[in-house]
């Protein structure tokens, strides 16, 4: 039997007569360009997290290649998957919703067993996003995967918390702006119109162009040159592009700086204000809990990473966040 | 957001303009771990020469803006609407030697600073780190774990690394050993010496993490004081190994 674990204390906040968290259910996309960052083990946290604190929570896996959001909740077969949606089997996204052991907390699992084509085209996608907005949760957490294909990239710029996942590890690190490259300047193409910048945007993608462009900074001034307000557009696009960070199996004190680093490097670089939003430190029973085939928060919530994940939850759930207020850690 | 040749020098190191020494030193303290050499950081996206650029202008506005005469006069010319210079970094890497300016890299500051600023010091220095001050780091964060009064070992260790500090640091302010600290954070009470050693060693811990001792203190030492006296009835009771 399993232990009974008194839930976190739900947030004393108005959420119920809140118009904002009313409406819909806050979309928070997490990626982060390598595989075997812990993505997985961080969706399955959060999300476990959130329930227990008495929040409705979905979690949608929408992982290309490597689907396995089902395990890590404990959830053998599911019923129903992405792939029934892909494959236009089933066009209700609420259809595809599962049941997982821990109250509040439901699935929309991944597209394990469908070697055709992973992901939605863009109609449906679009689609899907709807359809998640519809259902009746108030948070859907969507693991994206490794990569940054467009597909993946897409549901990160659709969300409201875009998070990106990384380790202090050099190639973690590396992927991680790759990720926010590539999402960097899909934002650009999708804002700005106009064929002329948009020929410049996409010949800004291959670092080695002709145009000499190598920073967002760079591709600004080039818009700015070719039309002045696109070049304003471009500004307030960057303005708008807040990444989340999440710094996962860290060690030491060290390395918890990371994640300040980080932070900084993208205000340099992209000029884009990202948010250190938590790191999780490394634990053996994390371990413990993925080969259990339960969220550590459920199965071990004492244990210092169930600590760390609840708080990163804690702050996805404050109101003031989800009135646009930032929650980074305190250097 | 502006790019790294139009940026002030609080804008390098990210820092808000009425931002106290401490927060300054602390925004400098990131800014140069991030920016090193060796930083996992940095080399997947600056490359060699715009990293070094970088180094550039964190150290020339950390001189500036440690120096309460040079911020002044620093703060004034912005105030006045002048702008940094956009080729500073570069002139003044030439000018770069033995870890120190020399006084020739003069001119790149006096456009960032009024027409006659303070007389400089004959080479400048990098002034040393100031060691960390106990009381004086934000307490925001480091009260989530201690916000209901209870505090344990393990609270310890995270307020601790919340604030980016390791053990000898600490210990390196508090002069207190990193053993102590350490058994303090794995709460080998058994090891510690008397109560009212263990209560200054958790008060100095908790200030350099910004703790407010008086709302933490009380719960950790009725653990260490429950732990003792537990430790005490056994021994009475004979119930320690070797004493049977």
């Amino acid at each position: 039997m399993r232990e009974e674990i008194p839930l976190s204390p739900v947030p004393a906040s108005d959420a119920a007569l809140d118009p904002v968290l009313r409406s819909r259910p806050r979309l928070v996309a997490v990626g982060g360009g390598k595989g075997g960052v812990g993505k997985t083990f961080v969706v399955a946290n959060l999300a476990a997290a959130l329930a227990r604190a008495g929040h409705p929570v979905v979690v949608v896996d929408a992982d290309l290649d490597g689907a396995n959001l089902h395990t890590a909740l404990g959830v053998a077969s599911p019923r129903a998957t992405l792939a029934d949606y892909v494959a236009q089997r089933e066009d209700d996204v609420g259809k595809l919703v599962s049941d997982t052991a821990i109250p509040n907390l439901r699935l929309i699992a991944g597209t394990q067993g469908n070697l055709g084509e992973a992901q939605p085209d863009p109609a449906r996608r679009e689609r899907l996003l709807e359809g998640l907005a519809r259902l009746p949760a108030r948070f859907v957490l969507v693991d994206l995967g490794a990569g940054h294909q467009p597909a993946l990239v897409d549901y990160f710029l659709a969300a409201d918390d875009g998070i990106v996942v990384l380790t202090p590890e050099p190639t973690s690190v590396e992927n991680a702006y790759g990720f926010l490259r590539a999402a960097f300047y899909r934002r650009m193409h999708d804002v700005l119109l106009q064929p002329a910048v948009r020929k410049v945007i996409a010949e800004a993608m291959d670092q080695r162009n002709e145009r000499g462009i190598r920073t967002p900074f760079d591709l600004q001034r080039e818009v700015q040159a070719i039309d002045p307000g696109a070049g304003a557009a471009f500004v307030a696009a960057v303005a708008r592009f807040r990444p989340s960070l999440i710094v996962n199996e860290v060690r030491t004190a060290e390395e918890i700086k990371l994640g300040f680093a980080v932070r900084s490097v993208c205000r340099k670089y992209f000029g884009v204000d990202a948010e250190y939003l938590g790191y999780v430190n490394h634990d053996d029973a994390a371990r413990r809990s993925v080969l259990a085939r339960r969220p550590l928060v459920e199965l071990t919530p004492g244990s210092d990473a169930s600590i760390y994940l609840e708080r990163i939850a804690r702050k996805l759930a404050d109101p003031g966040r989800l009135h646009g207020q930032a929650t980074d850690v305190s250097a | 957001m502006r790019p790294l040749a139009e940026q002030d020098h609080y804008e390098v190191l990210e820092v808000p303009r009425e931002a106290s020494f401490e927060d300054v030193e602390r925004a400098y303290r990131v800014a140069q771990a991030a920016y090193a050499e060796d930083s996992v950081a940095l080399y997947s996206v600056f490359g060699g020469e715009d990293a070094q650029a970088l180094r550039d202008r964190i150290e020339l506005a950390w001189s500036v803006l440690s120096d309460v005469e040079r911020r002044r006069a620093y703060d004034a010319m912005l105030s006045q609407g002048g702008t940094p210079p956009a080729a500073a970094p570069v002139a003044l890497r030439e000018r770069f030697r033995d870890g120190g300016f020399e006084e020739e890299a003069r001119p790149i500051a006096i456009t960032m600073e009024p027409a006659k600023p303070p007389p400089p010091p004959a080479r400048y220095e990098k002034p040393p780190l100031r060691p960390l001050a106990a009381p004086v780091l934000e307490p925001v964060d480091a009260h989530e774990d201690v916000s209901s009064g209870e505090l344990d070992g393990a609270a310890l260790r995270r307020a601790r690394q919340r604030r980016g500090l390791e053990l000898e640091q600490i210990a390196n302010v508090t002069k207190i050993s990193p053993m102590y600290l350490r058994y303090l954070e794995d709460e080998r009470f058994e090891d510690l010496p008397a109560a009212v050693y263990v209560r200054g060693f958790v008060v100095s811990y908790l200030r350099c993490c910004g703790i407010d001792p008086a709302t933490a203190l009380p719960s950790f030492m009725a653990r260490y004081e429950a732990v003792r006296a537990a430790g005490r009835s056994g021994r009475t009771a004979g119930r320690l190994p070797g004493r049977v």
